[in-house]
């Protein structure tokens, strides 16, 4: 039983009929993980307790697996009583794992930012608040867009461990050609071909604009 | 079932994890060395294809890679065990990653070093090994131990190909027993204790690096 072209071929189109939960899942947990992470960083920025304790979430998420968070929020909301539907639970589990990188991603973008730029918000009198969102966040914003493409494109590569939690992304969709058809090579290749298209074109899409905002960069 | 007792159960699959991780090891460093200097020395249509192989490892999810060369090479005539497939699969792909560092690094030389080495008479392959890559290897070490750290955590997917690592374990136990919490909390606590030292060493690492006087300063 060698490898059916026209089987792999009349997969396609079923497979890719999930690109869209995949693509949806991949951007909410990327809007989820950029909020937590976000959080993350400004409370890990504060003195005392919080901050440390913060900084120590953000490196506990960085030293344990995904797949195991996932499990985790699967099994240990419901013992709970908070019932979730999978798709649900798999963004929120995203969400988090991904919260500890981005923290990390906000820290940098801050960090790379001159220190005479809040001193001179300070200098012309500007209130904490106006310095964050006029002074701080827009050059943030410039220093974090290429590596939270990056990070996209890493979500977007996980979002297949959703199938795990039975979620029809398209590794789940391969997998129920799998168990009907009892063929899995040519289903999983398929999809395996489909996520490495998608993250090609996306990385190449993330250093275009990588390009244009670093040439925007020398003023 | 004590919580101690959980634990135990799960720490019967820490050899396996470690025994991945190794074995991945060994495909990971060669294929990181070997491709990142060959992208870096080729030109024209040999580096294409080193960059073609480079990005199927590193930009393909890796829960795919295992998936399809686990159930897919069988149909090509190519049975390898579940050990060799999850060391291959995961190896490579952290190789994938480690081969840009070491690309990078070996770009991030200062030109003058290479000329150094051609006006002292050296051969090519003389300034790649005695010059070039050892500087290269310091400036990389720590985005390596984050490779390290990525492998480790990556190990926790070859439960879903039959090898009993730490994760396996604890569903095995989640099938006996139900206390979720206990479970997963205990899974990530298991490799938190394995990873988080793994990180904290990189980190003393790239501070080392940085610090003025040190004899990789320079780079």
């Amino acid at each position: 039983m060698g490898f059916d072209l026209a089987f792999a071929l009349s997969c396609a189109p079923i497979i890719l009929g999930a690109v869209g939960t995949t693509l949806f899942v991949a951007f909410v947990s990327c809007v989820g993980a950029a909020s937590i992470g976000f959080l993350f960083e400004m409370v890990r920025r504060m003195c005392g307790v919080a901050g440390a304790m913060s900084g120590f979430a953000i490196d506990f998420i960085r030293s344990t697996p995904v797949l195991i968070w996932l499990y985790f929020l699967y099994f240990v909301l419901p013992f709970y009583g908070i019932r979730l539907g999978s798709m649900t639970v798999g963004v929120m589990g995203l969400s988090l794992y991904y919260s500890g990188y981005l923290a990390e991603v906000f820290k940098a973008g801050i960090d790379a930012i001159p220190k005479g730029q809040p001193e001179a918000a300070r200098a012309l009198s500007l209130g904490r608040r106006d310095t964050v969102f006029y002074v701080i966040a827009p050059q943030m914003m410039r220093n974090i867009a290429a590596p939270l493409g990056n990070y996209f494109v890493s979500i977007l590569k996980a979002t297949p461990y959703l199938a795990v939690l039975a979620v029809p992304e398209m590794l789940g969709r391969a997998f129920d050609i799998a168990s009907e058809t009892y063929r899995y090579a040519e289903p999983l290749v398929v999809a395996g071909l489909i996520f490495l298209a998608l993250a090609l074109v996306i990385s190449y899409g993330v250093k275009r604009l990588e390009r244009r905002l670093l040439a925007g960069g020398t003023r | 079932m004590s919580l101690f007792d959980i634990w135990l159960g799960i720490l019967k699959g820490v050899g396996t994890t470690a025994a991945v991780t190794a074995y991945g090891l060994l495909f990971a460093v060669p294929f990181a060395l070997v491709f990142g200097v060959g992208q870096y020395l080729t030109v024209g249509v040999a580096r294409l294809l080193v960059t073609a192989i480079i990005e199927f490892w590193r930009s393909s999810a890796v829960i795919i890679l295992l998936f399809v060369f686990y159930y897919a090479l069988p149909v090509f005539g190519i049975t390898l065990s579940a050990w060799t497939v999850s060391a291959m699969v995961l190896g490579l792909n952290a190789g994938g990653y480690a081969s840009q560092a070491v690309r990078a690094g070996l770009q991030a030389l200062p030109s003058g070093q290479k000329e150094a080495g051609a006006a002292l008479g050296l051969s090519r392959s003389a300034i790649l090994l005695l010059i070039e890559l050892p500087q290269a290897l310091v400036a990389m070490s720590p985005t390596f131990v984050n490779t390290v750290i990525q492998l480790v955590k990556a190990t926790a997917l070859v439960s879903l190909v039959t090898l009993s690592d730490m994760t396996f374990r604890a569903k095995e136990i989640a099938q006996v027993e139900y206390n979720p919490v206990a479970i997963y909390t205990a899974l990530l606590l298991a490799f938190f204790v394995v990873c988080y030292p793994i990180a904290l060493a990189g980190r003393w690492l790239e501070a080392r690096i940085a610090a003025p006087g040190s004899r990789a300063g320079g780079i």
